[in-house]
């Protein structure tokens, strides 16, 4: 095979395989936002922006919607915060670092039903290890998933915990890029650890921690199953964002149109994120 | 840079305390899980010690004998192999091609490759569920299997991208010079110097496959398709909460990814540096 019909040959594969499993589903999806259809084998029925006037037009979606914008902010502040921090100690030297580290990064690796599981076990009403510790500690029981405020609280502790690693090593991993002249000039300016910090790292910092940031906040907008295996979007939908109220229209009510309208709503709102993220690192295709 | 161990005392001591946090803060649940599915059911109940035991293999041995678990754990291998071999090929092929041709059709991959891995994971299920079911499909592992590429591909050919780009075109050249043809020098020269590369992605497209619980759940209806996390997750929906089971199950899940993370973890903070994980 010449080298030309090597490269296009591949080429070729690779924009059918791109075309056939993200162009075609997503236009798709968008279509299917435009027609009723009452199961998934049914005759759909045009039925133009109706959808959309329906969905919008319930305050259940204007819920989902503040409640993701609240899941999404509460977690990426948390997040970056602890995984800045934690960063920072593992930059340290001191024995067993690299023990350490490997630890901070195991979260991540858990699947995501593992997490959940560990957790309810652990806060189990009767018998759950910190269900014993609180008591023993001689306060009161936490309800954690009882009122609207603590289940979004603990929908957002154990999406920090597993996602902080994230940050973590990424953190890590930039803050070598750091030239120690930097630090070694500023130490001999009389300067401490804190206005280090805030006046040479975070500065040098910005261009990833904008990368971070951005990634984070379009992942944890489109989280489905930590929130759905801990809640189901209770109670009473306090934790329902746009991602289970898709679901829930589209599988649970079987309003097809209607759950492909809302997820074409979230595809929007994310394209303007990664609209904003091409624009800040545009692509380096030579 | 990397700070030197701190002078004073203090700062020393309060250094490990905050490592020692860290340690605990990330691992502590882990290892409960570990240990209460080995411990035996009086002690489950009451005990809140950290030392382990009593210990039995009676969760294992229910999970194993009585359960689905067996045929689920096989089904997520089952997807998670062949989602893993899929993705080297296309992956490989594109990312290749991207790299080495000037043409006007890649920037529009590289960017919906790009794209398609922040895509909201409803926005590809409803449409390929509904393909699906109108292809007589549903309910099987094929349909799992595709939905995982929707994730997969997109990490692999965004990462061989970044890896074939920082790679000189030289290699090749002098290769296809020696009477190589362009397929030859691709596979006997670029391939096997981009193994690294390789490895990254095959672990993290296993990671994402392996953990998915999302599409698994909208794409498998009944017992015997389940992967392995919508399986153990529908353990919890019945009355009879068998915290022993479950966490058994959830151990043997995690197991394989820290098997593979003590073996490989280079490569997995190699691909973590490189954002090459969605989640």
């Amino acid at each position: 095979m010449s080298s030309k019909a090597t490269i296009y040959s591949f080429l070729f594969m690779g924009l059918a395989v791109t075309a056939l499993l993200i162009v075609a589903p997503v236009a798709y999806a968008v279509s299917l936002s435009f027609y009723q259809m009452d199961s998934f084998v049914g005759a759909p029925r045009f039925v133009g922006l109706d959808n959309y006037a329906r969905m919008l037009s319930q305050w259940v979606f204007w819920r989902a919607l503040i409640n993701g914008f609240i899941y999404s902010l509460g977690t990426i502040v948390f997040q970056v915060v602890l995984g800045i921090g934690f960063a920072l100690v593992l930059n340290q030297v001191f024995p067993g670092r690299n023990i350490v580290r490997g630890l901070s990064i195991l979260p991540y690796l858990l699947p995501t039903v593992v997490v959940v599981l560990t957790f309810k076990w652990m806060v189990d009403g009767s018998i759950g290890v910190l269900t014993k510790v609180i008591a023993a500690l001689g306060l009161p029981p936490v309800q954690w998933f009882e009122s609207p405020g603590a289940a979004m609280a603990s929908v957002i502790l154990v999406s920090v915990w597993m996602w902080t690693p994230f940050v973590t090593t990424t953190f890590l991993a930039a803050l070598q890029t750091v030239p120690s002249s930097l630090y070694e000039a500023a130490k001999v300016d009389g300067t401490n650890a804190v206005q280090r910090f805030f006046h040479i790292t975070l500065p040098m910092l910005k261009p990833i921690l904008t990368v971070i940031v951005l990634l984070r906040a379009v992942w944890m907008f489109n989280k489905f199953d930590v929130i759905w295996l801990l809640t189901q979007g209770g109670p009473v939908g306090a934790t329902e964002h746009l991602a289970i109220l898709s679901y829930k229209q589209a599988f649970g009510q079987f309003d097809i149109g209607g759950g492909a309208a809302v997820a074409t709503i979230s595809f929007a709102i994310l394209s303007v994120a990664v609209f904003i993220y091409f624009r800040l690192f545009p692509l380096d295709t030579e | 840079m990397s700070a030197s161990l701190p002078r004073s005392r203090a700062g020393r001591i309060s250094l490990y305390v905050a490592a020692l946090v860290i340690a605990v803060y990330s691992a502590f649940p882990i290892y409960w899980m570990v240990v209460s599915s080995l411990r035996a059911p009086q002690a489950l109940i009451n005990s809140t010690s950290l030392v382990p035991g009593p210990f039995t293999l009676e969760y294992y041995r229910n999970l194993l004998e009585l359960t689905d678990y067996p045929a689920q754990f096989a089904n997520s291998l089952l997807v998670a192999l062949v989602t893993v071999a899929v993705t080297m090929v296309f992956s490989v092929m594109i990312a290749y091609a991207v790299t080495r041709h000037r043409i006007r059709g890649k920037g529009l991959i590289v960017g919906a490759m790009l794209y398609a891995y922040m895509f909201p994971p409803l926005l590809i299920a409803i449409p390929l569920f509904s393909i699906f079911a109108k292809l007589g499909l549903g309910d099987t592992l094929t349909s799992v299997i595709v939905s995982h590429l929707t994730l997969t591909l997109p990490l692999g050919v965004w990462f061989l991208w970044g890896f074939f780009k920082s790679m000189p075109f030289e290699l090749e050249e002098a290769a296809m010079v020696d009477g190589c043809t362009r397929l030859g020098a691709f596979l006997r020269v670029v391939l096997p110097l981009s193994l690294p590369g390789l490895i990254t992605v095959a672990i993290f497209s296993f990671l994402l496959s392996w953990t998915d619980y999302t599409y698994a759940l909208i794409m498998i209806g009944s017992d015997a398709n389940k992967t392995v996390p919508v399986g153990l997750a529908s353990m919890v929906g019945s009355f009879d909460l068998r915290w022993g089971e479950i966490m058994a199950g959830s151990t043997l899940i995690a197991l394989p990814l820290f098997g593979a993370f003590a073996l490989l973890s280079q490569y997995f903070i190699q691909g973590l540096g490189a954002g090459a994980v969605k989640g």
